[in-house]
């Protein structure tokens, strides 16, 4: 199966729920998919499509909205991007679909503070306990500083 | 009644901070929870300041041990970007540094594997040999561990006539001591005992828990990006993916010995097919690639490394995010620790299966544990626990 | 200043125990402070030990940049080492905070939290001026 055919297999199925696809080198297909079916399609390419392995899932903060980027396969690699609004960072949680992703989705809410409905565990994973809440590092709007000296 | 026995590495084995909380039920452990927060340093957001060139020194300390491979995938990511091509003889001259790392790391994880389970003379002998290719590197890049091999648009120094001689001869030493520990690995009780049945972890379990790296090859799954999503010259080098279907802790050490065999064969085969050529293509020093973005992935010595960039045009990075192996491998790890059905984990077992996975972020942590019987709860150190399951397999034999 | 006194600080120069912690570090300065001990440098022919427990040991070595969350751990190390005690940060990253440059949750240098009586550099360390930096620290304590 090669990049061209699982874009139009996609687009068969999902007909204008995916918004936009690109093959920007060999083995590598970006896919942006409307919120509403972002958890069937990632369901079609584990499952039907049998790539099996989700290798990450990443969170960005594009200025004005998050992005939530799950990265699948394991010859081609699949990125599927969903766009989600800032008041209301909010996303299904693949979890149920697929086990392995727990920890990436509670260093996606920890650092970005997205959060993942569904997600069983979702709480600090890697910022320390005395970090205070509700202040999220990877926000374009925190400013990056060292802790102050202690002598 | 708890109390906390504070952190003292004695041998450093990987000691980077880490937390387990294991509850036990008698000698059993049943369940574990892991804390990862103490290595945490806020590099992602470190990248977004630096401009791409700098970018190259974050990513090489990300991880000293496999510094070769975080380099080769962000040069790579940025290479992908710009849509340059390197010429051949940098992508063999890559692969060489490359492997040769590989080797280093899998040596390295080998004394320290042989020291968790208690055989001083098996990491000393392995460490003193793993010295030779420390020397090699050195001759090549200048620096024994965090080598700055690699930048965008190809690598730093070229290899002389001289440098080859003494990469053969060394090689040909390597793999007869290879061949050796994998003799001793094969055929001494110690091993055997500690190392056959534990640490179990089934195929099925492997692929939905998406462990990476010789730990999914040790459940006889065939997959690697070397072979799977060819990048710099393995799609002209050939060799083969090796897997073992045992899934213990056994499987997982005989993977890594038979890889170190087949990355000795590989740089000799890169040796006698070396391109001659330009080993660079010159790049400005501040280097501007238009919008996009990028996914780059390597087989690192743990297992598949995943770095992906999003660029605005500016000369800094907008979004940069490394997805390292080991965390990848995270639950597996923990459906290895806890017992369930027939399959029984001790606390005896713990350093070795944790060991097993090759951990980047550390097993000298505080381990704690919640004996739910008896309602109590009690920390050890990472040496305390390896002390107490040395003593035990004593009592045993 | 009595033989006593002078005996005592002879001793404890000759053999100075080591504990060894790493504050979140990349590992390559760790495995070359490791390496010092296999054969080829072999840092026991000096009277050194890598001991496992704060109570025992004379000199703390520190690599990497000092975490948040370690912080309160590296604290509570050295306040149970026994007087007299001495830290040597190996390592760029434990002197200056090394290539961590506006990564927020690194302090800027080891001393910031704790004071440093020695500082190695090198990003990592070589085996062999880890030797000389804890040699150079037996000999100042054997003077006083």
């Amino acid at each position: 199966m090669n990049e061209e055919e699982i874009i139009n297999i996609l687009k068969e199925k999902f007909g204008d729920k995916i918004v936009e696809c690109k093959i920007p080198m060999k083995r590598r297909v970006f896919v942006e998919v409307s919120k509403e079916c972002y958890k069937d399609v990632v369901k079609f390419l584990l499952h039907d499509l049998d790539m099996k392995h989700v290798e990450a899932i990443t969170g960005v903060d594009a200025k004005d909205h998050f992005e939530v980027i799950a990265h699948i396969g394991y010859g081609i690699s699949v990125s599927v991007k969903v766009k989600i609004s800032k008041d209301e960072p909010v996303i299904d949680s693949i979890c149920d679909i697929a086990r392995g992703v727990e920890l990436y989705e509670r260093e996606a809410y920890d650092l970005l503070g997205i959060v993942f409905k569904g997600n069983p565990n979702l709480k600090r994973f890697i910022l320390p306990e005395d970090w205070p809440e509700g202040v999220y590092p990877l926000r374009k709007d925190y400013e990056a500083e060292h802790p102050k000296p202690l002598r | 009644m708890s109390f906390y026995i504070p952190i003292g590495p004695q041998h450093p084995v990987h000691p980077e901070p880490l937390l387990m909380k294991f509850k036990v039920e008698g000698e059993q452990v049943i369940d574990v929870e892991i804390n990862v927060s103490y290595t945490h340093r806020g590099i992602e957001k470190g990248f977004e300041y630096r401009d791409y060139m700098k970018g190259i020194f974050l990513a090489e300390r990300i991880c000293g041990i496999c510094n070769a491979a975080h380099t080769l995938c962000y040069t790579q990511n940025i290479e992908q970007l710009l849509g340059k091509e390197i010429p051949p003889r940098a992508k063999y001259l890559r692969l060489i540094v490359e492997e040769l790392s590989r080797i280093h790391s899998h040596l390295l994880w080998l004394g320290l594997a042989a020291h968790q389970i208690g055989f001083e003379t098996l990491f000393m002998y392995v460490w003193r040999d793993r010295e030779k290719v420390l020397d090699l590197l050195e001759t090549i890049t200048g620096n024994r561990v965090v080598t700055a091999y690699n930048t965008i648009g190809g690598v730093r120094r070229d290899i002389t006539p001289e440098i080859e001689q003494k990469i053969r001869k060394s090689l040909d030493y390597l793999e007869e001591r290879t061949k050796y520990f994998k003799k001793v690995v094969m055929e001494e009780p110690t091993v055997l005992v500690r190392t056959q049945n534990v640490g179990i972890l089934k195929p099925r379990e492997a692929i939905e828990l998406f462990a990476v790296g010789p730990v999914l090859r040790a459940s006889g799954i065939k997959h690697d990006i070397r072979a799977d999503d060819p990048y710099i010259a393995h799609d002209e080098v050939p060799f083969n993916v090796v897997t073992y279907d045992t899934c213990d802790v056994y499987a997982r050490i005989l993977v890594r010995v038979d890889e170190i065999l087949e990355c000795i064969n590989m740089v000799r085969y890169s040796l006698d097919h070396l391109p001659s050529g330009e080993y660079r293509i010159r790049m400005p020093v501040i280097v501007r690639p238009p919008p996009g973005e990028s996914v780059s992935r390597v087989e690192a010595p743990r297992g598949e490394l995943l770095h992906y960039v999003r660029s605005d045009g500016s000369d800094k990075p907008y979004r940069y995010k490394v997805r390292t192996p080991t965390l990848a491998n995270i639950p597996s790890t923990a459906r290895m620790l806890t017992s369930r059905g027939d399959y029984i984990v001790y606390i005896a077992d713990i350093p070795i299966i944790f060991g097993s996975i090759d951990p980047c972020l550390c097993c000298t942590g505080r381990v704690m544990f919640i004996d739910i019987e008896k309602s109590k709860s009690w920390v050890w150190t990472y040496n305390e626990l390896v002390r107490y399951s040395l003593k035990r397999f004593e009592r045993h034999d | 200043m009595g033989f006593t006194e002078k005996m005592i600080r002879w001793a404890r120069g000759r053999s100075p125990w080591i504990l060894f912690f790493n504050t979140g570090a990349c590992n390559a300065c760790d495995i070359e402070v490791v390496a010092a001990l296999t054969p080829r440098y072999d840092l026991e022919r000096f009277g050194l030990l890598l001991k496992g427990s704060p109570r025992h040991a004379d000199i703390l070595v520190v690599t990497g940049p000092v975490t948040r969350q370690v912080r309160d751990r590296l604290i509570r190390i050295y306040n149970q080492m026994p007087e007299p005690k001495f830290v040597v940060a190996a390592g760029t990253c434990a002197t200056s905070g090394g290539a961590f440059w506006k990564c927020y949750n690194v302090y800027e240098s080891l001393d910031s939290v704790i004071p440093v009586d020695a500082y190695i550099s090198g990003c990592p360390v070589k085996p062999e001026a880890v030797i000389q930096a804890v040699n150079l620290l037996a000999q100042k304590i054997m003077k006083g």
